[in-house]
């Protein structure tokens, strides 16, 4: 047998010949004159606005006003001396997301790539906060929690008694949900910390996901209402739907601090951010409801019947044929409205909630960063990016997996 | 063929089916005009007549996919009411097969047939599928248990639909129009399914505009038309001398 070329052997990409990538060159940039012409321009384009920020980046820009509040920025105010706590919520949430995620696929060299670039950037972000050593420790900590729960994912795997074990994976998660928001806000042990030291990130982040989180069952419940065939139910659903998306979103979260210290009875005081929270999640439930109603509406009718006539009562058909289907078919508009309930939360900084955009504003305040404000609001912008852009693979990766049926 | 009639018409036998005086209102117009149908077990009745007779508003009041604001309808000893309880138990007991076929897209082959015995009839699921794999071999197609019905053709997702009514174990099944959205070389496999069906004893009620298959296999046909029962003979009869005007003015349009 011929030894295969070492390149072959490696499996290595092989790289494009000059003459294959010129061939390129001239069929996709340079096939007609107009086509030279936008390529030159956009060519410009980039180097002049590329360059440009490259220029202001490197000589420009003082980093300081970030490096020196990056923590402010990711935790806002909360007590330093409590901060393990979210280094713990922190590792708590890698080890849950490595495991599922195990215990679904198995470890590729694919993903190699993807673990080094979130490895690379929480080093540089621990060696950037500059507050001490711990930082990188944790940061070691973490990534060995997420080498352990991968493995232990595999192991489990490989046990016969798993697939009985599996359907409890979700438990799993909302006990881990509940230790996470234990860890916090205190209490039963722990030092208490007030809701108004959450802020930066850690509330954006918290924030979203609870709104999220609650927005979407509320959402299927209505879009089911709207469709309902009792008459009352589906007035209400259809009267509170187009209320509320009559309504800016920051009128409902002024109405949401006013209004609900009114409505409720005063033995019970939710906290601004709970108010916060169920103002979004109000706002947000209308118009998934409407995107959910999409989706119920592009199921042909014979769905129903042939459940129907196999016997299932109405909540069975709802629950194992009509919304597994419905909700696949708007997998993207629902991620789409998330991204927009991420990006929303920027208004509570308006109702006094400190969180992303808000904790920028005040760094920008401080009489030594005056006029900072380039570089904190680019910060700021990739940060938000980076949350978004990973919804959007998220959607995308789900929308996949469900393409071949 | 008359001799079958008399065979499965045993008057000491309880019908399965008895359905008295059905009326049934689209807003103002009148879809069924006083059908009255009874059904022997074991009896295979054709239903035939021209489009818009009332042929699948029929057999849907009988499992209940459709209201009937008249009449009395009877599955086997249990009257079909308005209460969802009831019409779910009559339900079970009465398979329905699709024009559409109306396979669950998102689910295999093998989950759509144990979705309704697991979750409706609370069998365990390993049972439950041991009992799929039994139909679908019954049926022929034991090889796609894992696909999803979007990747079957037209034939096979017919057949995986007959497969999923039978695993509830029905002591009816109703068909509107199984064979008339496939592709001509596909119709054969369907048809045999469902002679082989009709040989292991099974009621049938089929709404069919399959000449040959209604000749060989029913023992009753009954044609429709403008919302009422027109003539009711043995296939024998129906198609060599029908008694009514109608029936032959149907005829002779069905068989050119
Ligand atoms: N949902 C509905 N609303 C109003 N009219 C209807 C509805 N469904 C059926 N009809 C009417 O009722 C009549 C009977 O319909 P049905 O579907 O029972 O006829 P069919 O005999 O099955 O015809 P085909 O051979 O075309 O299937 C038709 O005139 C039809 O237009
Ligand atoms: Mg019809």
């Amino acid at each position: 047998m011929e030894p295969l070329p070492l390149k072959q052997k490696l499996n290595l990409p092989s790289l494009p010949s000059l003459r294959a990538t010129w061939q390129w060159l001239r069929q996709n940039l340079l096939s007609t004159w107009y086509n030279i012409l936008l390529t030159i321009f956009c060519l410009w384009v980039i180097v002049w606005v590329g360059g440009g920020l490259t220029h202001w980046a490197i000589a420009l820009a003082q980093w300081q006003v970030v490096t020196d509040n990056l923590r402010l920025i990711l935790v806002g105010r909360y007590p330093v001396e409590q901060l393990w706590r979210l280094w713990l919520v922190l590792g708590l949430m890698v080890g849950v997301k490595t495991f599922s995620w195990g215990t679904l696929q198995s470890w590729q060299r694919k993903h190699l790539l993807r673990v080094a670039l979130v490895g690379v950037g929480a080093i540089l972000l621990a060696l950037v906060s500059q507050a001490d050593g711990t930082s990188l420790g944790w940061v070691g900590a973490i990534a060995l929690v997420a080498l352990g729960s991968s493995s232990l994912a595999t192991w489990c795997r490989q046990q016969a008694l798993w697939p009985r074990l599996q359907p409890w994976l979700p438990l799993g998660w909302l006990v881990s949900a509940g230790l996470i928001l234990w860890l916090i806000s205190g209490g039963a042990g722990l030092t208490p910390v007030s809701t108004t030291f959450w802020n930066g990130l850690l509330l954006t982040v918290l924030v979203a996901t609870l709104s999220i989180v609650l927005s979407f069952p509320l959402g299927v419940l209505l879009a089911l209402g709207r469709r309902s065939s009792l008459p009352i139910l589906r007035g209400l659903s259809i009267g509170y739907i187009e209320l509320v998306r009559g309504l800016p979103l920051i009128g409902i979260l002024f109405m949401a601090q006013v209004m609900f210290p009114l409505l409720l009875p005063p033995q019970i005081t939710l906290d601004a951010l709970a108010r916060a929270i169920a103002g979004l999640t109000l706002f947000s439930a209308a118009y998934l409801a409407e995107t959910v109603r999409g989706g119920l509406q592009s199921l042909p009718t014979g769905q129903w019947e042939a459940a129907k006539a196999l016997g299932f009562s109405t909540p069975l058909t709802l629950g194992l044929i009509i919304l597994p289907q419905a909700l696949r078919a708007v997998i993207p508009a629902i991620v789409g409205q998330f991204i927009g309930l991420f990006k929303d939360t920027a208004l509570l900084s308006i109702v006094g909630l400190v969180e992303l955009t808000g904790i920028a504003r005040s760094i920008t305040a401080q009489p030594e960063y005056l006029g900072r404000y380039a570089e904190v609001y680019l910060v700021l912008g990739l940060i938000y990016w980076v949350f978004c852009y990973g919804m959007s693979l998220a959607s995308r990766r789900l929308e996949h997996r469900f393409s071949d049926r | 063929m008359t001799d079958l009639l008399e065979a499965t018409s045993d008057p000491t036998l309880p019908p399965m089916i008895t359905a008295h005086n059905i009326q049934k209102w689209y807003g103002s117009f009148q879809v069924l005009k006083g059908v009255d149908l009874e059904v022997s077990p074991q009896e295979v009745v054709v239903l035939m007549g021209p489009s818009g007779s009332g042929k699948s508003t029929l057999i849907r009041t009988l499992n209940g996919l459709e209201t009937h604001e008249q009449g009395r309808i009877v599955i086997d000893g249990v009257e079909l009411t308005q209460n969802p309880k009831h019409l779910e138990a009559v339900r079970r007991e009465v398979g329905m097969v699709f024009q559409q076929f109306n396979l669950f897209p998102h689910l295999t082959v093998l989950q759509n047939i144990t979705l309704a015995p697991i979750w409706v009839k609370r069998l365990p699921k390993l049972a439950a599928q041991e009992k799929a794999l039994q139909l679908l071999e019954r049926v022929g197609i034991l090889e796609q248990a894992q696909k999803y019905p979007g990747q079957l053709s037209g034939g096979q997702q017919q057949r995986v639909a007959i497969a999923r009514a039978l695993a509830m174990e029905p002591k009816i099944m109703l068909f509107d129009e199984p064979t008339s959205a496939l592709d001509p070389e596909m119709i054969k496999e369907v048809l045999d399914v469902m002679r082989s069906l009709a040989e292991s004893g099974m009621t049938m009620i089929i709404v069919t505009h399959e000449v040959g298959f209604a000749r060989e296999v029913a023992h009753r046909i009954l044609l429709m038309d403008g919302g009422q029962v027109v003539e009711q003979a043995t296939p024998e009869e129906f198609f060599t001398n029908p008694k009514e005007e109608r029936s032959r003015q149907f005829l002779a349009q069905i068989l050119g």
